[in-house]
């Protein structure tokens, strides 16, 4: 891995704040969940800002910010979902979800390194395979961990079946991440930071 | 809630197991975490058991506030019990409640695992409860130093989890302030379709990306102005001593460890 500038090393610790945020985000804002097929979704923003990491800071940093994140959350700070903290996270059957942010981070870091304009449907299609990697290894977690350390057995469908609202919501979710990532690009302060040299941030932004 | 936040869930005492260096209760507690998986009889079980409640008696941390850490899993623990008395079919039938019959197997299964669980949740919040989150950075810093060879950045870690821990509490204020401020504006996030209350994140999110975007330029200049360079030849103010305390608890874990050997099957 290559060294880490201050100012990188500045907006990872940031990113690790906005994801312990997003993570609580119904604290502040209650009214903010979503109702889906009669499942009242509360809104979580950990899958948006992981992709948010990914596409800002890029696969290393990015990935390397939310491993940091997940670091904090493990050693008894309460950033995680609902306020929860340590070790035990894990052993519950969302611990995957919590891992897979990490993944998120780097795929969509990984992608957006190698695209050279951005555009909402290059965009967007990053934040949805940036779900889609989190649900993936999200629900593939809960499934070997209910018939595993758990055993709880339960079919690989009817795990996909109970993360169904969610998946909805982190989707809608997604397309607001394209959406700010492009508004941030052309506006926000990369241009005057120092982070301005990484390769990730000197492409171009064609709109 | 910022205040907690600041702390995590530790809770000050003068005990000894407050005093062991964070790096001796890391370890102790990844054995533990391993070795809890070999018990495989009552006698064993009973053991590992022993060893962590004795160790939550020597935090001498309250009841309550131990009790507190393990109220978000309580329930799983519970429901995990639950759900083994009716789907393990193991030994004879004991007895059947509305119809179902209940195996002792089931009995002895569930319990089992409840109470892994229940040690695993256990030994890991004393960690929490007795070390205070800039500790267990320290702790790791040191403990993923050899990590260093391959080239990842313990140091920047470890400054990255302190910057946060230091940074949550303020952009938590900040975040309330612009839930007041766009409040005050009357936006309203209670009605409409699904598409309209996801957009309404927007505005919430905008203002709180260029303040945390703006902090972070700030402390970075900040720090480049008093001269930091990465971790080369960093100084510590607080430097992790190995002492004769650490040394004895090694011992006595290792004690669990070889008792732990002989009760197993």
């Amino acid at each position: 891995m290559k060294k880490i500038s201050t100012i990188e090393l500045c907006y990872g610790a940031i990113f690790i704040c906005l994801m312990a945020i997003g993570a609580n985000i119904t604290y502040w804002f209650p009214f903010l969940s979503i109702p889906i097929g009669g499942v009242s979704v509360p809104l979580s923003l950990q899958t948006f800002f992981s992709i948010l990491a990914g596409l800002m800071l890029g696969k290393q940093l990015g990935a390397f910010s939310i491993f940091a994140y997940t670091l904090v959350g493990l050693i008894g700070v309460p950033v995680f979902a609902q306020m929860q903290s340590g070790l035990f996270v894990l052993f519950n059957y969302t611990g995957g979800f919590l891992l897979s942010f990490i993944l998120v981070a780097y795929v969509t870091g990984f992608l957006m390194e190698r695209l050279t304009t951005i555009t909402l449907p290059s965009s967007t299609s990053i934040a949805i395979i940036g779900v889609l990697t989190n649900y993936l290894v999200g629900v593939t977690y809960m499934y070997v961990g209910m018939n595993t350390w758990l055993n709880l057995e339960i079919t690989y469908l009817a795990a996909w079946l109970g993360m169904i609202p969610f998946l909805i919501k982190d989707l809608g979710l997604a397309f607001i991440a394209a959406l700010l990532i492009i508004k941030m690009y052309s506006r926000l302060s990369f241009k005057t930071s120092h982070i301005n040299s990484q390769n990730t941030l000197q492409k171009s932004v064609k709109r | 809630m910022a205040n907690s936040l600041i702390i995590g869930q530790y809770v000050p005492t003068d005990s000894l197991v407050h005093r062991l260096d964070p790096r001796t209760k890391i370890i102790i507690i990844f054995l533990f975490v391993i070795f809890i998986f070999f018990a495989n009889n009552a006698l064993s079980y009973g053991w590992l058991a022993l060893f962590a409640v004795a160790s939550a008696v020597a935090t001498k941390i309250k009841l309550k506030f131990i009790a507190r850490g393990l109220t978000p899993v309580w329930f799983l623990i519970i429901f995990t019990f639950i759900l083994h008395l009716f789907v393990t079919r193991e030994g004879p039938v004991l007895f059947e409640i509305i119809g179902f019959p209940i195996y002792s197997g089931a009995i002895i299964q569930g319990f089992a695992i409840s109470l892994r669980f229940f040690l695993l949740i256990l030994v890991t919040s004393l960690m929490t409860l007795t070390t205070t989150p800039i500790e267990i950075t320290d702790a790791i810093e040191s403990l993923l130093h050899p990590l260093k060879k391959i080239k990842f950045p313990v140091h920047e870690l470890a400054l990255m989890m302190s910057i946060s821990l230091r940074f949550i509490p303020t952009l938590m204020q900040e975040t309330e302030k612009i839930s007041k401020a766009q409040a005050s504006r009357g936006v309203d996030f209670k009605t409409g379709p699904i598409k309209d209350r996801i957009h309404a994140v927007v505005p919430l999110l905008v203002p709180l990306f260029v303040s945390a975007f703006k902090r972070a330029e700030e402390l970075a200049m900040a720090m480049e102005a008093r001269g930091y360079q990465g971790g080369e030849g960093r100084t510590k103010l607080r430097e992790l001593t190995i002492a004769k305390l650490d040394w004895l608890a090694f011992l006595s874990f290792s004690c669990v460890l070889i008792g732990l050997f002989l009760l197993r099957q």
